[in-house]
């Protein structure tokens, strides 16, 4: 469909709609369950009540606000599962980020209410989407597929304003349109043509509201247009106004924003507490790819994660799991999430699970004509991630000489590959330095002295009348804390069975230790 | 009787050399890298005719307090002064990084991986060099109290291969040879001595050798004395 230059700058709103989220959100954490009867309840148990039913339950027989057990007698093979509101809250911002994949302007849609309780929705700037999707419903293919992709079976409806584009997708989503398409577009000019013949139903009228305008007879949108405003107030109150500018599809509020952030989670209520970290590595598994496609489908990776265990009664284990870099491989992130939780195993049974994370953009990678070229960022961020979960996220690192006085310490920095430079020559002691091996821990040694001097050794490694000793050189620091203060006497020491080490008294503990070998 | 001719003699070996065209080649030696990376030490690079291999295995070897340590961390600095980057891979975790800084080494251009067991080293060598874009590698095994690492010997074909698609140098560090004939290279080393200065006493440095004890590219034996200096870490 061309699209004019006026149009384009007009407002266009599209709106991607889920009718019924508890269901979406369960057939999204278990698409296992497609195709077979399955009803959400608002709780445990046989007299629970059932709050969202699949198609083929419905078709067979099972109605919401009926208990369990009136379904499964209507239904042997039905497949009940409780509610859980972390689930339905994801996949209400997967909604989101299914919207912001498409354009970079996306809100969600005030919650329903009523009988559109269960809806969730998500308003997108579409504006100018006709030249990136050749055409407005081009776009609002796009956009119901990018959802799809998500596990998120939704409708898309394109108009001028949101009330027009929510009503134009309710009517697809209940109208019994859904069937034969899941998209529609509004022309800009035609929504008054749209909006008369809808029924009052999809403006989604308060109760009292409901009865009034039935018993004037009203049925349709064109039936509540056509009386005069001041009389309809006068006889059914001042909220009548919200429902005619509803009706008018108007919309005063500005194109939706920017979201502010990219912190995404994904968390589920556990339908029993698990007490081993095995099944809760496949909740986990679960968590976390979805939580992989949503960040894949809006360009970004995994950032540090935020875990967050609900535990039986009543504690909470939140723990960070930080990233050597930004990855979307999904194996390496729930390996580091597994070794943190491996090391320090939750105090109780789990009852839920919360993933969150940043979402971070991967690294650009800017080669250079005459310097050397390093790994490509995103390889890099996979391969760091990769050796952190093999050989744990504090092995793993850039070395950094520490601001402290003690003997053997360093730092291990995340490794991040600096900007390319020119060559150069290594510093004047390059190439001749005599370099010390640590040892970590420090070997307890053996001393015999004489003169106040070693004069003998023994020791797991060198052992036998030491030749040379050079020393003693003191250091000592931290003296302001009593678990941290130090001072050694260090000595240079070569024994007559070949070893060069560096040997070091404890003033404190009072005992000999070799701390390095010359090599 | 006559004997029946060989299926692939006559038109049949035409028909097989026209068939495999350009993916042909007559056999010989392999060829010997010319990328190399100096040590910045003039004569233990002449005798590597330009410093250790890019894509090939080497090994520097030889008893505690040889030297080995210090000639890796020549390399080190060398070649993170170049701009490149490099891999520790340090099983016994004795990587002391002050001394490395003292060589010269850039530290931010070192990546240290420190495994806690020698499968995981060997994975980690591995995958840093499937990542590409570290052209040195240093897998250091040279343990000073265990005794030589049982390494598999599958493990050295995938390691050469990898290294050899990496394009990168790896380089061992240990008591004795175990990469056998999939190294290209091997230094060893031979106890040093302590040199010790006077007024006061003072380390100054170790005098060791260095020889080139295997070179599949056919380098002559070499065997070059090499003095370390401690720089008087402590002289003053």
């Amino acid at each position: 469909m061309p699209t004019s230059p006026s149009a384009v700058s007009a407002s266009r709103i599209a709106c991607l709609l889920v009718p019924a989220l508890p269901l979406a959100a369960e057939l999204r954490a278990h698409p296992e369950l497609i195709g077979r009867p399955l009803a959400i309840t608002a709780g445990p148990g046989a007299r629970a009540e059932i709050v969202a039913v699949s198609p083929e339950a419905a078709r067979a027989g099972v109605r919401t606000l009926t208990h369990v057990v009136h379904g499964r007698a209507t239904c042997a093979a039905l497949v009940v599962r409780v509610l859980s509101p972390a689930r339905d809250r994801a996949a209400r911002d997967a909604l989101l980020d299914a919207a912001l994949s498409t354009s970079p302007r996306a809100e969600h849609a005030p919650p329903g209410n009523g009988a559109y309780a269960a809806e969730a929705a998500v308003f997108v700037d579409a504006r100018g989407v006709a030249a990136l999707f050749h055409s407005e419903a081009g776009f609002a293919a796009a956009l119901a597929e990018r959802a799809r992709r998500l596990g998120l079976e939704a409708v898309v409806a394109v108009a001028s304003s949101r009330a027009v584009a929510q009503l134009a997708a309710r009517q697809l989503a209940y109208a019994g349109s859904a069937g034969t398409a899941d998209v529609r577009v509004i022309a800009p000019g035609s929504e008054a043509d749209f909006l008369a013949p809808l029924p009052l139903e999809l403006l989604n009228p308060e109760d009292a509201q409901a009865e009034a305008l039935s018993r004037l007879g009203l049925r349709r949108i064109a039936d509540l247009l056509r009386l005069p405003e001041r009389a309809l107030v006068t006889r059914l109150g001042p909220g009548i106004r919200a429902l005619l500018s509803l009706a008018r599809g108007q919309d005063l509020a500005p194109p939706p924003p920017v979201p502010p952030d990219t912190q995404l989670e994904e968390a589920t209520d556990l339908e029993a507490p698990l007490e081993r970290l095995e099944p809760l590595g496949f909740v986990l598994r679960g968590l976390l790819d979805r939580l992989a496609g949503r960040l894949d489908s809006r360009g970004l990776a995994f950032g540090d994660l935020a875990l967050e265990l609900r535990l039986e009664g009543g504690g909470r284990d939140a723990r960070r799991v930080g990233l050597a870099a930004p990855t979307l491989e999904l194996r390496v992130v729930l390996r580091l999430a597994l070794l943190a939780l491996e090391a320090a195993p939750p105090a109780a049974a789990v009852e839920a699970v919360s993933v969150a994370t940043r979402g971070c953009s991967m690294r650009g990678n800017q080669l250079d004509f005459f310097r050397p070229a390093g790994p490509a960022p995103a390889v890099l961020a996979r391969t760091l991630a990769e050796l952190a979960a093999l050989v744990g996220p504090s092995r793993v690192g850039a070395p950094a000489v520490a601001d402290d006085h003690h003997p053997g310490a360093y730092r291990v920095e995340p490794f991040r590959a600096p900007r390319p430079c020119p060559p150069a020559e290594p510093a004047h002691m390059a190439g001749l330095f005599l370099a010390v091996r640590a040892l970590r821990p420090p070997l307890p040694a053996r001393v015999r002295l004489a003169g106040g001097r070693p004069a003998a050794l023994e020791s797991a490694l060198a052992n036998g009348r030491v030749e040379r000793a050079a020393g003693p050189w003191r250091t000592s620091g931290r003296w302001w804390s009593a678990e941290e203060r130090f001072a050694f006497d260090h000595y240079d020491v070569a024994t007559d069975d070949g070893w060069v080490v560096r040997l070091r008294f404890d003033l404190l503990q009072q005992r000999w230790e070799i701390d390095g070998v010359y090599d | 009787m006559p004997p029946r001719p060989h299926p692939i003699q006559g038109r049949g070996l035409e028909a097989l050399l026209r068939d495999l065209g350009a993916n042909l080649v007559r056999g010989g030696p392999e060829a010997f890298p010319t990328r190399c990376f100096p040590t910045g030490l003039a004569e233990i690079d002449r005798a590597l005719g330009g410093g250790f291999p890019r894509g090939r295995v080497s090994e520097v070897v030889g008893p505690s307090c040889c030297g080995r340590t210090s000639l890796a961390l020549a390399l080190l600095a060398r070649v993170t002064a170049q701009g490149e980057l490099a891999v520790v891979v340090d099983r016994p975790d004795a990587f002391d990084v002050v001394s490395a800084a003292s060589a010269g080494v850039d530290l931010e251009r070192v990546l240290w991986v420190r495994p806690l067991g020698l499968g995981a080293a060997l994975r980690s060598v591995e995958h840093v060099l499937q990542a590409g874009g570290f052209p040195l590698v240093l897998l250091d095994l040279a343990g000073e109290e265990t005794a030589a690492p049982h390494i598999p010997s599958s493990a050295w074909p995938r390691l050469r291969k990898a290294t050899a698609a990496a394009a990168a140098a790896l380089v061992l560090l240990g008591r004795r040879r175990l990469a056998g004939t999939y190294a290209d290279l091997a230094l060893e080393l031979d106890a040093a001595a302590a040199r010790f200065e006077s007024g006061p006493d003072w380390l100054a440095g170790l005098d060791g050798h260095v020889r080139l004890a295997r070179s599949r590219a056919g380098l002559a034996q070499a065997d070059v004395a090499v003095r370390w200096r401690t720089g008087g870490r402590h002289a003053a």
